[in-house]
């Protein structure tokens, strides 16, 4: 029997860890459903977004600066990403599967073009503050309580430009018709390149934020691309609301589960889960609420 | 099937080989088998290694195109599949005495069964959906490989089991050369025979296969029981190649590595797999000394191959004067 303790305690963690976790995988799920694009090269743009912050942070000193640093140089790599390689192909049949491709080949080219210009060496970041909040027995990193508030603000940042602005408008209108979009006038090209940028910022954001608990090193992407992969898949393909669900429950049942089971019986877990929900529903989470 | 059946499709095979013999691709393969047979002459017991990993990698990279290329399955787990053939094959052979040329047949045989639970999704879903769920079935056998670590050795790897003909590098080069050839023309038979008329127009639109009245699922479960099986020999084979089998040989990086082969070399020929190998995979050892460079290099070619040489190297033609019409009336 597990004392109550150590349960409430997990379930806190994942929390935490499922607001990380959502951060990376909105742009996953957003770039699919406005673009049809399954961005393998997500977790790369998290990489450089650590990157990027521990470069600025060097250069600044100023934790602000280089999260806005990362912030805008990752929106101009997504921007630049769309215009140079996915619009090229956008007419072709299988652009599914080529943009697939393409971008597997920008995350190689990325990490190893980091590899050899800055080394493989594991760069720490310096934790935002060691502080450690004890709440009702539970223990609570401020470190991590601060990441959690600045993902929602993030996300709900998103959210309103979405559901409130014209951009988002035009976003909407573009991932359910590209064609009547423009003939209302909206530009998908420049939709999808923001839409892009969008995505890739929120990777790179989530590499700066993160960056105190996983360190900077070139494969660091790979892991959380994981993790978001199977979130978007659970959340259902294209549907945000649906993602935020699934980040918080795998977050929470990933934390719960390493109670008694090694973390790699967890992640397998985690896949067992996604293999299920695609063959019940391929539209995952997302098919039964947003429906 | 009757023998007048296997003697058309015979009859099949034998006319398409004469015939592709005589395009550019066809002496190209032709001239570098010939050089495959003489390599244990012309090459150091170091470099005929890497010629012997060579082959082995182009017959795991032939039996992905067979599934993703000519059916259109865009499977991740192949790679993962070939790392359960190789642990299959030796733990056969030094746990329970099992020969080791027959542990071979039996690591392709374990890797078709592995394939089996995954199919049904397969079959079911279509496009990039087939590449995720099959990305994280592969995702779970690699981190199967290190939870049962009673059986696999865990982390580390597996080593310590009997070699290929007593450890005679040379006689075993022969018979990974024959295999290989043996289970790539094997492959092209079918390829060229009916079934795969049906897997490329199950490619092409399945629904219209289906209503010309082939049974859709049985082509597409067999290509894929085909391909994982053969993926698994292949494992097998370099398992007993490098002495040890160990989790990373079925990392996403080495299905990563597959796809680019396949991809660079063109997913609409057969012989694509080949090419891919040669260039990558030669490319790679030649230019061991620039490092990490060649990972820049080749994630570089990945997206230029994709983008302009849709069909890869086998497919695309390099007359100049062609390209550039083909620039001008985009």
């Amino acid at each position: 029997m597990v004392s109550l303790g150590l349960l409430a305690q997990q379930i806190v963690n994942g929390l935490f860890f499922g607001g990380q976790l959502a951060l990376i995988a909105i742009g996953l799920t957003l770039i699919w459903g406005v673009a049809r694009v399954l961005n393998f090269s997500h977790g790369a743009m998290f990489m450089v977004g650590g990157y990027v912050g521990f470069f600025a942070l060097g250069f600044t000193g100023s934790v602000a600066a280089a999260i806005l640093a990362s912030i805008v140089v990752v929106f101009a790599l997504g921007w630049v990403t769309e215009f140079a390689l996915l619009e090229p192909m956008r007419d072709r049949e299988e652009f599914d599967i080529a943009s697939m491709v393409v971008t597997l080949g920008l995350a190689i080219f990325l990490e190893n073009a980091i590899l050899v210009g800055v080394g493989s060496r594991r760069r720490a970041f310096p934790a935002l503050t060691e502080e450690v909040w004890r709440v009702a027995g539970l223990t609570i990193s401020v470190q991590r309580f601060v990441i959690f508030l600045i993902s929602v603000f993030a996300l709900a940042a998103l959210f309103l430009v979405i559901s409130r602005t014209k951009l988002g408008l035009a976003i909407r209108a573009v991932s359910q018709d590209d064609q009547t979009a423009l003939l209302m006038g909206v530009r998908p090209r420049r939709v999808y390149a923001i839409t892009l940028g969008c995505s890739a910022a929120l990777a790179g954001l989530a590499g700066v934020l993160l960056a105190p608990l996983f360190t900077v090193y070139p494969s660091v992407g790979w892991y959380p691309f994981l993790l978001a992969f199977v979130v978007v898949m659970v959340g259902g393909l294209g549907s945000v609301r649906g993602t935020l669900i699934a980040a918080m429950g795998l977050a929470i049942v990933r934390s719960v589960s390493t109670i008694w089971v090694a973390a790699e019986s967890a992640m397998v877990l985690l896949f067992a889960i996604m293999i299920a929900v695609l063959l019940i529903n391929p539209d995952g989470i997302g098919g039964w609420i947003d429906g | 099937m009757t023998v007048e059946a296997v003697r058309l499709a015979v009859d099949r095979v034998r006319s398409r080989l004469r015939e592709d013999a005589r395009t550019r691709n066809g002496k190209l393969f032709a001239a570098i088998t010939a050089l495959a047979v003489f390599a244990p002459v012309m090459f150091s017991p170091y470099r005929l290694e890497i010629v012997m990993q060579l082959l082995i990698v182009i017959l795991a990279v032939a039996s992905w195109v067979f599934v993703a290329g000519y059916f259109g399955m865009f499977t991740f787990a192949h790679a993962a599949l070939y790392g359960v053939g190789g642990y299959a094959a030796v733990i056969l052979a030094a746990e329970m005495g099992v020969h080791p040329l027959a542990s071979i047949l039996l690591g392709g045989v374990v890797a078709g069964l592995f394939s089996l639970p995954i199919s049904y999704p397969v079959l079911r879903l279509s496009g990039a959906y087939v590449g995720m769920v099959t990305l994280a079935y592969a995702e779970i056998i690699y981190y199967g490989t290190i939870i049962l670590r009673d059986v696999t050795g865990g982390p580390t790897g597996y080593t310590g089991f009997p070699q290929l003909f007593g450890g005679d590098r040379v006689v075993m080069y022969y018979f990974v050369l024959a295999l290989v050839v043996a289970l790539m023309l094997a492959m092209y038979a079918l390829l060229v025979n009916r079934f795969g008329l049906v897997a490329r127009a199950i490619r092409e639109s399945s629904d219209a296969a289906q209503m010309l009245g082939n049974n859709v699922p049985r082509y597409k479960l067999t290509g894929f029981l085909v391909g994982s099986s053969i993926a698994g020999v292949a494992g097998a084979l370099q398992a007993y190649n490098i002495l040890i089998i160990s989790p990373p040989m079925l990392e996403i990086d080495q299905m990563i590595e597959f796809m680019a082969m396949g991809i660079i070399g063109g997913l609409r020929t057969f012989g694509g797999a080949v090419f891919g190998g040669i260039i990558v995979f030669g490319f790679s050892e030649v230019l061991r000394d620039i490092g990490e460079l060649r990972l820049v290099v080749w994630g570089a070619l990945l997206i230029v191959v994709t983008l302009y040489f849709p069909d890869g190297i086998a497919g695309s033609s390099f007359d100049v004067r062609k390209r550039f019409q083909e620039w001008f009336d985009r």
